[in-house]
């Protein structure tokens, strides 16, 4: 008996095959037709259309024609796999549009043994055109309320693809959906009409999937009226009214999103958030809890409910519940680790979880809620299972432990132990690669750790089967090695792979070797380099011989020029070039690539700078972006503090190209700093008025773009009074050059003013800027659209703009803070203390100080890890390339909130006290 | 007794019964769909809506099934009538009698399928509809504008017939059953 069936099955796979049933198609138009030969043969289509298998157009016209001479047959089962293959055929056949009447005449049929009508409304939708849809409107409608859930269903799902093509007519069906949506029919199993009426499933399964697609529907008909959507949101999320927790999940989705979109509605959204987390569904649950961790800017209030009912599942018995919650709870602690902090013992429990997905997550999120004394017990914790569990897994640890060598440098030993020990296991790509980046950053960002990591690397290539990450480790021991006290010891592996490996990484490892020669100290590692280089000459391919012969040449230069060929350090800023780059590929039409892309616009950056904001995208994109993609682009996070450091630098090369434009200022060289954006109005106020300040060497430049808001009115000549006072009453040093002046703003226009002072290049000057905006309005004649001849003067005073100490400092970086602030003993030194009344909590304390102080947060402390106290540390350079450090300490008590002790040094005289002059 | 009637029947249907494809087409308005409905033994009704692509019905007459594929008569379907035409028994050809603008575009439609070498040998039948509508013109007028006399190497025939009045119906069904493969 098992052995016949096996047979069988075997047969059947066997046997169906494109071209065998493309010929078996004369079955079609064999009269009469034998509808047990057709249904075998469609269901072979079928089994080849789902299995991924396409026919090509002429193939597919002809079955479909030939599928259509089996219309109207009685054989209802016949029917029914007709509408199922004529649906998969729709989008690849031609002329699919001829069998629309035959297929309406079925969907308007009635009977309790028409199983049918279901599939010939689904079909129905995928080949009809949309001047046809008029003529199905009561067919549809009729449907949508049938008391069959199949045929319901159907009709909805069918509106629901029908809408891109003929919105207008199935926006005339919100009434009847609407009562689909409302009423409580239930389909069992997957009997959705489908195998014959023969056999109703105990209705033990109930679902009520009618609901889900009625309210799917009535989401895509209203969601261009926001009002709508909130009204049904509302009523549907009353409980007992809807049956289906699919739809009420779906339901949990559309109120993040409005909560997302309107402000405004983010309480009410978030109220009925909070109660779906008590839905008896545990799918519902979880939809709300992770809703509501990825909704922007959560308090403390906010999330609290979520976080608690994860807890809860936390201790379910059911590993798959457990597993959901821990996932969450993973993704929110990498940006909000106080608030999952709370659960750290229930967590704890599940670090040794027989089931290794469950236990990874627990251990991945105590790395991130935890402090630094339970780090090394946790990583043992791991190493005892890495071997049990996916690369997948194994990658998402590897990333939580790259974070922590960013937040807990001291624990650098450790962490290497651990990624030199797996790094040894067996493994993939994307395992190996993650390790390989992890002990990248140790050794760019962990000055402790870089002898030891770069000598595991070394080991690694030894013996790595994969040329793209020997090829980057070789590259990597190029620019670090011929630093480190025994640059002898990297030659001999680097040397082992120009004799064991493959062209691409023997090329590698020629270049990685010139670096050692090239402008070499020590005449006998020159030497022994050299002779190296020329065994390569004899190397089997080009690539290798053209690199051995271009840096023997160069060993023979002067140290000078040869040392710009390989050891150049300063490079393209990445993110302008990505960002010229993406708009030049972008550009559309072929004459955008008439020109070539233009580097001179790129800025070029030192390796210190893009190793500062290589380090903060680092730290930041351990915050998952977790929005939905349907929500469009994200703001960009204004209010991280990494981010803030990271924009500042790319802000100032981005206007220094804009500045550069203008003719009066293109003689003032190169920007040294321009400083965030800041607000001068409110943003709903007539005039909207922004200001950026720029510096340069000796002239200071203010940029004050300002929007008409007004719709009648137009103004010309705008200009911008601007006085500068000084804090102490003297005169200030800064005299007014010119002013360029907007002629003309148009209603909804935006233009920009900019003011030049000129500035003594070696005083730096702190003062208070007094902004009048000058203009004549013009009122705009309704009736032509023209503006009035005359227009009538007026004023509008703005708030002040302050020049201090951070306009001068811009953010840098460098590995030990220690080293630094000792460094500073010698040199200038201000303190003040002072409560921040603006500041809720230390890490807002901390996000705020950052961009007033527009430093580089330093080792991890721009993350907060306690609520009480916390230390800030601070790097930047002035304009005037000296060094600026500062310690920020700061205590919170509930009673005065946040008070900070703000210290800084600064190699120049003066401007530690400037900077902290801009914060008191 | 009855068991030999209904033996002889059933020998009837073995031997005698045959299944006959017939295609309708014509220009769109023409009436093609409200015929098909009348000799499917429905109703006339004059809300009758366009046909987007095909429609088919069975008819029975005795020992035969006619297998009805009425074609939507919209310009975008004319190219598609070859292929629904190609190996079937009979064409019907439905003309709207009473619109004589249309008479030279039904013309030029029918040639150039009747052109095709696929259509070769198949019997064809004209009717011109709603001899009802006092404005119709007779069989002689259409057979004219359609230039039927130029057709050769195919039976061509030729009624006028009123789908609404149900007027000479029956001569058609018994055209279409005489044309039946034996
Ligand atoms: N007065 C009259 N009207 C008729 C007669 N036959 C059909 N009609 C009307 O003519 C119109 C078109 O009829 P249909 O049968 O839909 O025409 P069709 O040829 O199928 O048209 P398409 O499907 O677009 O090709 C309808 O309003 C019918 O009521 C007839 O004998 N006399
Ligand atoms: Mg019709």
């Amino acid at each position: 008996m098992s052995y016949n069936k096996k047979d069988e099955d075997d047969a059947g796979v066997v046997k169906v095959d494109r071209t065998s049933v493309f010929q078996e198609a004369r079955v079609f138009n064999v009269s009469p037709v034998s509808p047990r030969k057709c249904r075998i043969l469609l269901t072979k289509i079928a089994l080849l259309l789902f299995t991924g298998e396409k026919f090509p157009t002429n193939e597919a016209t002809s079955l479909f024609f030939g599928i259509s001479k089996l219309f109207q047959n009685k054989d209802a089962s016949l029917r029914q796999m007709v509408y199922l293959v004529i649906k998969e055929l729709a989008n690849t056949a031609e002329d699919v549009i001829m069998v629309t009447s035959s297929i309406m005449k079925d969907t308007a049929a009635v009977g309790s043994d028409v199983v049918y009508r279901a599939n010939a409304i689904r079909a129905l939708c995928r080949i009809i055109d949309a001047s046809t849809v008029q003529a199905i409107e009561r067919n549809i409608k009729t449907a949508i309320v049938d008391k069959t859930p199949s045929v319901s269903s159907a009709a909805l799902v069918s509106s629901y693809h029908l809408l891109p093509i003929a919105r207008d007519i199935v926006k005339r069906w919100q009434s009847e959906t609407q009562e689909a949506a409302s009423s409580s029919k239930s389909s069992s199993g997957f009997s959705l009409g489908f195998g014959g009426g023969g056999h109703h499933l105990a209705a033990a399964n109930t679902n009520y999937m009618t609901q889900y697609h009625a309210i799917g529907l009535l989401y895509q008909m209203r969601s261009h009226d926001r009002m709508a959507l909130v009204k049904m949101v509302q009523q549907y999320s009353a409980q007992g009214v809807v049956k289906s927790p699919a739809a009420r999940v779906m339901l949990v989705r559309l109120a993040a999103k409005l909560a997302e979109d309107d402000p405004s509605l983010r309480k009410p959204m978030m109220k009925l958030l909070d109660g779906w987390l008590q839905d008896k569904s545990e799918m519902v649950n979880f939809e709300a809890a992770k809703a509501i961790c990825d909704m922007p800017d959560l308090t403390d209030a906010e999330i609290g409910q979520a976080i608690h009912t994860l807890q809860l599942f936390l201790t379910s018995p059911r590993a798959v519940t457990k597993f959901a919650a821990i996932r969450i709870l993973h993704q929110f602690a990498s940006f909000k680790p106080d608030a999952v902090r709370p659960c750290n013992q229930d967590i704890e429990s599940l670090i040794s979880n027989t089931n290794r997905s469950i236990a990874t997550f627990a251990i991945t999120t105590l790395l991130k809620t935890g402090n630094e004394s339970s780090v090394d017990r946790l990583m043992k914790q791991i190493a005892s299972f890495m071997s049990e569990i996916t690369d997948e897994f194994k990658v998402t640890i590897v990333e939580a432990i790259r974070t922590l060598c960013l937040k807990f440098p001291s624990k650098q030993a450790g962490m290497l132990t651990f990624l030199s020990g797996i790094l040894r296991d067996e493994g993939g790509y994307e395992f190996k690669r993650s390790v390989v980046e992890s002990i990248f950053d140790l050794i760019k960002f962990v000055p402790d750790a870089k002898q030891e990591a770069l000598a595991h690397l070394c080991e690694f290539i030894e013996d790595c089967e994969f040329t793209k990450l020997a090829v980057r480790i070789l590259h990597l021991l190029g620019t670090e090695g011929p630093q480190t006290s025994q640059p002898t010891k990297y030659i001999r592996y680097i040397y082992n792979r120009v004799v064991l490996e493959n062209a691409i990484v023997r090329a590698a490892a020629v270049t990685a070797l010139a670096k050692f020669g090239v402008g070499q100290k020590d005449p006998e590692v020159k030497r022994s380099v050299g002779v190296l280089l020329r065994r390569c000459l004899d190397d089997t391919d080009d690539e290798v011989r053209d690199r051995a012969a271009l840096n023997l040449r160069l060993m023979k230069e002067d140290d000078e020029t040869a040392i710009k060929f390989v050891r150049n350090d300063s490079m393209f800023s990445l993110p302008v070039l990505e960002d010229q780059l993406a708009h030049y590929v972008a550009g559309g039409n072929a004459e955008a690539f008439a020109n070539a892309f233009d580097f001179a616009n790129v800025p070029v950056v030192t390796r210190e700078q893009s190793l500062a904001e290589d380090r903060t995208k680092k730290l930041t994109t351990a915050t998952p972006t977790l929005k939905a993609p349907s929500v469009g682009p994200k703001k960009p996070d204004q209010n991280s503090a990494a981010e803030a450091a990271n924009n500042i630098t790319v802000a100032t090369q981005r206007y220094s190209q804009q500045l550069q434009a203008i003719p009066e200022l293109s003689t003032y060289g190169a920007v040294l700093k321009s400083s965030p954006v800041v607000e001068l109005t409110e943003s709903e106020t007539e005039y909207v008025i922004t200001a950026v300040k720029h510096l340069f060497k000796e002239h200071l430049v203010l940029q004050y773009d300002i929007k008409n808001t007004l719709t009648d009115y137009m103004l010309a000549d705008v200009s911008v009074l601007c006085t500068a006072t000084s804090p102490d009453d003297e005169e200030v040093p800064l005299e007014e050059e010119f002013l360029i002046p907007v002629p003309l703003l148009k209603n909804e226009d935006q233009g920009t003013v900019y003011v030049s002072f000129a500035r003594p290049a070696d005083q730096l000057i702190a003062a208070s800027f007094t902004n009048v905006l000058k203009f004549s309005l013009k009122e705009i004649d309704p009736s032509t659209g023209e503006p009035e001849e005359s227009g009538y003067e007026d004023e509008y005073q703005v708030e002040d703009l302050e020049l201090s100490g951070s306009d001068y400092v811009l953010p840098a970086f460098a590995g030990s803070f220690d080293n630094i602030w000792n460094g500073l003993a010698e040199g200038d030194e201000a303190e003040e203390t002072l409560q921040l009344s603006n500041a809720k909590d230390i890490s807002n304390a901390v996000d705020l100080l950052v961009k007033a102080l527009g430093m580089q947060p330093l080792e991890g402390t721009e993350i907060a890890l306690s609520t009480s106290t916390h230390a800030l540390k601070l790097y930047g350079k002035s304009v005037g390339g000296g060094k600026v450090a500062g310690m920020v300490r700061m205590a919170y008590s509930a009673k005065s909130g946040v008070t900070v002790k703000i210290v800084i040094r600064s190699e120049e005289d003066g401007l530690a006290a400037l900077v902290v002059g801009g914060v008191a | 007794m009855d068991f030999f009637r209904r033996m002889y029947d059933w020998l009837l249907s073995v031997f005698w019964a045959t299944e006959m494809d017939v295609t309708m087409l014509g220009l769109q308005n023409a009436g093609k769909t409200s015929l098909l409905r009348v000799l499917a033994g429905g109703e006339f009704t004059i809300d009758s809506i366009p046909t987007v692509g095909f429609n088919m019905k069975r008819v029975k007459k005795g020992h035969v099934t006619l297998k009805c594929w009425d074609l939507g008569g919209q310009p975008r379907f004319r190219s598609m009538w070859e292929r629904y035409c190609r190996g079937v028994s009979a064409m019907l050809f439905v003309i709207d009698s009473a619109d004589v603008e249309a008479f030279p575009v039904a013309k030029e439609e029918l040639h150039l399928l009747l052109e095709k070498p696929t259509m070769e040998g198949i019997p064809l039948l004209v009717l011109a509809n709603k001899s009802d509508l006092p404005e119709h013109k007779n069989v002689e007028e259409v057979n004219e504008a359609l230039d039927l006399d130029s057709i050769q190497n195919r039976e061509v025939s030729i009624y006028g017939i009123s789908v609404k009045r149900e007027t000479n119906l029956d001569e058609v069904m018994k055209w279409m059953i005489k044309h039946a493969p034996k």
